[in-house]
């Protein structure tokens, strides 16, 4: 055993997209430990809520991350709408979950893209963002926005999908998946890949049910919690719902769940498109929330479930508004699959948790 | 297992057009419902200041005594609050974005005086 | 899996590591640990799931001289949580995993989350405002509704008040004057009646009417006795 040495790893790192600093305690190329730090990044948004009304919230809270704003957006005025005790109408349920489900397929292609750079596969990486491109563009033409959509409100969304824009829809989701198919085997099969990923950062399913791992990451052990199966929203009217599951815990096997959650989430949009019900997308919602009303909601983001809370003073500013995201209750798991690896493995185990600390941090 | 799996895909990208396009001299066709920038009618407009009182990042000022109607367009957020806020329905959304500038400034419009008819 | 509820309970700070334990021990999923600011200190509330089941926790009040205990011991991604508590909120949290000692976020302001900013502040008014406005409103309706019974209480309580606030020799004064004023009232009403029952006996036959006199007599003499005795208690007060 040599000398531990302490390597700070980030916050300013090619592999990070984002400011999180950790100390590798290292010995011989062996990392022992991991301490995680963040707070680069802290911008006070859950303090702005004291200084926007709870219909401009939205805004905001759609801003806390790049990459599931549709979800925080969704996540917040469902939280307001269960403090204020607003029932939307159908129609928006699928609206929003439809739109929720295009971010997650968005979002995993991009993870996916991401993970073959880490692993330096740049034409994989390519293709990856080729075709999360095209997601894009649907959300262009359907909410006007390609990633600050500004299309939920508090009581429903604002804007309408028609029948044309739906055949559009289902037109390049079925483009996009026989390019993914092919993707999706160089993920899968690809030698140099399973060369890089296999049992790199392994956690067990006791392990990840200790450190309460949520999403892809915690699936990946084999903990089959998903919050969609709870069937809220639109998520109850799905014929069938079973959380993607892996027993592999490692890089690979995290993976291998967010490549299957694409087909899945392209499955559950085109159910709902076929199943969508006519009528009103927003109810008017008026008033504002009781002093001391609270709140709790849990939403599937694409890197897991994500906590909101709400609390009203009476106003129309709200007293306080909280959001847990995934990222950092998956930290402690990282720190965990962190201990033990190779330092030259690090970046990728990072990585396959998905972390997006500006979320975190908010 | 196996090799390079990702060759079929690759090598037909040379045959390809390619999914880009050449920037500044191609431009892509904006989609109708896009979110570029707010234009008002000033011909409608009747200074309310619903507007300003909805703009979640007072990108609007609404001056009622010199009749003006400002915008900020580094602050606004193309959210469409304003526009769907608006009762004479004067705001609007055009699918074409801001263009950019070398310095800050704000937009201002002259609202005449309403007619009487 | 069940459909999603939520629970929302409220728990002391000594309780907090039984109630972490206990969840731990049957099962529950550690969801996270979030701090409100509030007038009266920080409110802490920590939530488990288990099948769709949310349950909140929560512990009012918490002031910068309580200690609270971490529960990182029982569920180690509370770290977090803990640490951005005691960073933005000045929360003393003892005996977390890995504790940063308020450097887990890098910030130029102590605790930013505790500042009260102005528009806070004018929220927290405005809503009170509004509370007391609804408070009144509906005191006014009750008022209403038994307003014949109430507003004759009411101005007894009222002149009962107007005396307590006077000074006692003053009080005894406009006491006594009120005595006074009743006395003649009632006496009014007697000679109003009296006169009323004579009209009556002059329209009657005599020996019917001479009855009645004695009768009525016999009453009257009943009535100074009794209040005879009444005054005397008043005297041995």
């Amino acid at each position: 055993m040599g000398k531990a040495t302490v390597i700070p790893f980030g916050p300013q790192h090619p592999v990070l997209p984002e400011p999180l600093h950790l100390d590798l305690v290292v010995e011989d190329e062996v990392v022992v430990e991991a301490i995680p730090q963040i707070g680069f990044i802290h911008r006070g948004l859950e303090k702005l809520v004291e200084t926007r009304d709870y219909n401009q919230f939205i805004y905001v809270a759609e801003r806390i991350c790049g990459i599931c704003a549709f979800g925080h957006s969704m996540g917040y005025a469902q939280t307001v709408e269960e403090l204020m005790g607003v029932e939307i109408p159908p129609r928006a349920e699928y609206l929003r979950t439809i739109w929720h489900e295009l971010s997650r397929v968005h979002s995993h292609i991009l993870w996916l893209g991401l993970a073959a750079d880490a692993f330096g596969f740049e034409s994989l990486f390519m293709h990856c963002w080729r075709l999360r491109e095209r997601v894009l563009n649907i959300f262009e033409k359907t909410t006007g926005g390609r990633v600050i959509f500004s299309v939920v409100c508090v009581g429903g969304v604002v804007r309408d999908i028609d029948a044309a824009q739906f055949r559009e829809i289902i037109g390049t989701l079925e483009g996009i998946k026989s390019d993914y198919a092919k993707i999706c085997n160089a993920f899968l099969k690809d030698t140099s890949v399973r060369n890089r990923t296999d049992g790199v950062g392994y956690i067990s399913l006791e392990d990840a049910r200790a450190l309460s791992m949520v999403g892809p990451f915690g699936r990946a052990s084999g903990l089959p919690y998903d919050v969609r199966s709870l069937g809220m929203g639109a998520y109850g009217k799905l014929s069938d719902f079973q959380p993607i599951t892996s027993t592999a815990g490692d890089c690979y096997g995290r993976m291998e769940v967010r490549a299957k959650e694409v087909l899945q989430s392209i499955d559950i949009i085109e159910e709902l498109i076929a199943g969508i019900p006519a009528g009103d997308i927003a109810v008017p919602v008026k008033g504002s929330p009781a002093a001391g009303a609270e709140a709790s909601m849990v939403l599937e983001q694409p890197r897991g479930e994500c906590y909101y809370y709400a609390r009203g003073n009476g106003s129309k500013y709200l007293e306080r508004m909280r959001i847990r995201t995934p990222t950092s209750i998956n930290i402690a798991g990282m720190t965990t699959a962190l201990a033990g690896c190779d330092l030259a493995d690090v970046n990728m185990i990072i990585l396959t948790i998905d972390p997006c600390i500006s979320c975190t941090e908010r | 297992m196996g090799g390079f799996k990702l060759g079929g895909m690759t090598f037909r990208g040379l045959f390809k057009e390619p999914e880009t396009i050449q920037y500044p001299a191609q431009q892509k066709p904006a989609p109708a419902g896009l979110k570029g920038h707010v234009v008002i009618d000033v011909q409608k407009c009747i200074l309310c200041g619903i507007c300003q009182k909805r703009c979640p990042c007072d990108a609007i000022a609404v001056n009622k005594p010199e009749r003006t109607w400002t915008i900020n367009r580094f602050a606004c957020v193309q959210c469409g609050s304003c526009v769907r806020e608006c009762p004479k329905t004067c705001l609007v959304m055009e699918p074409t974005y801001a263009p950019p500038s070398t310095s800050k400034h704000l937009d201002s419009f002259e609202v005449p005086e309403a007619q009487k008819a | 899996m069940s459909a999603f509820t939520q629970t929302f309970a409220p728990i002391s700070i000594a309780d907090i590591p039984a109630m972490a334990a206990d969840r731990k021990a049957s099962g529950w999923r550690f969801v996270q640990v979030l701090a409100v600011n509030t007038e009266n200190g920080i409110d802490l509330v920590y939530s488990f799931m288990k099948d769709g089941a949310l349950e909140n926790f929560k512990v009012e009040g918490v002031t910068k001289d309580d200690v609270v205990p971490s529960i990182t011991g029982e569920f180690l991604a509370a770290f977090v949580f803990e640490n951005e508590a005691h960073d933005l909120f000045g929360v003393n949290i003892k005996d977390i995993a890995i504790d940063f000692g308020g450097n887990f976020y890098a910030l130029s302001q102590k605790e930013p989350m505790t500042v009260i900013s102005p528009a806070q502040l004018a929220a927290r008014e405005k809503a009170k405002k509004l509370a007391a406005a609804k408070a009144a409103k509906e005191a006014k309706a009750a008022a209403g509704e038994s307003a014949a019974e109430a507003s004759e209480a009411s101005k007894a309580a009222d002149m009962e008040a107007k005396l307590a606030a006077m000074d006692p020799e003053k009080a005894a004064k406009v006491r006594a004057a009120m005595e006074a004023k009743a006395k003649k009232e009632a006496a009014a009403k007697q000679a109003e009646k009296d006169a009323a029952m004579e009209a009556k006996l002059a329209a009657m036959d005599p020996e019917k009417a001479a009855k009645v006199r004695a009768a009525m007599e016999a009453k009257a003499r009943k009535a100074a006795a009794a209040a005879q005795t009444a005054d005397d208690a008043k005297g041995g007060e």
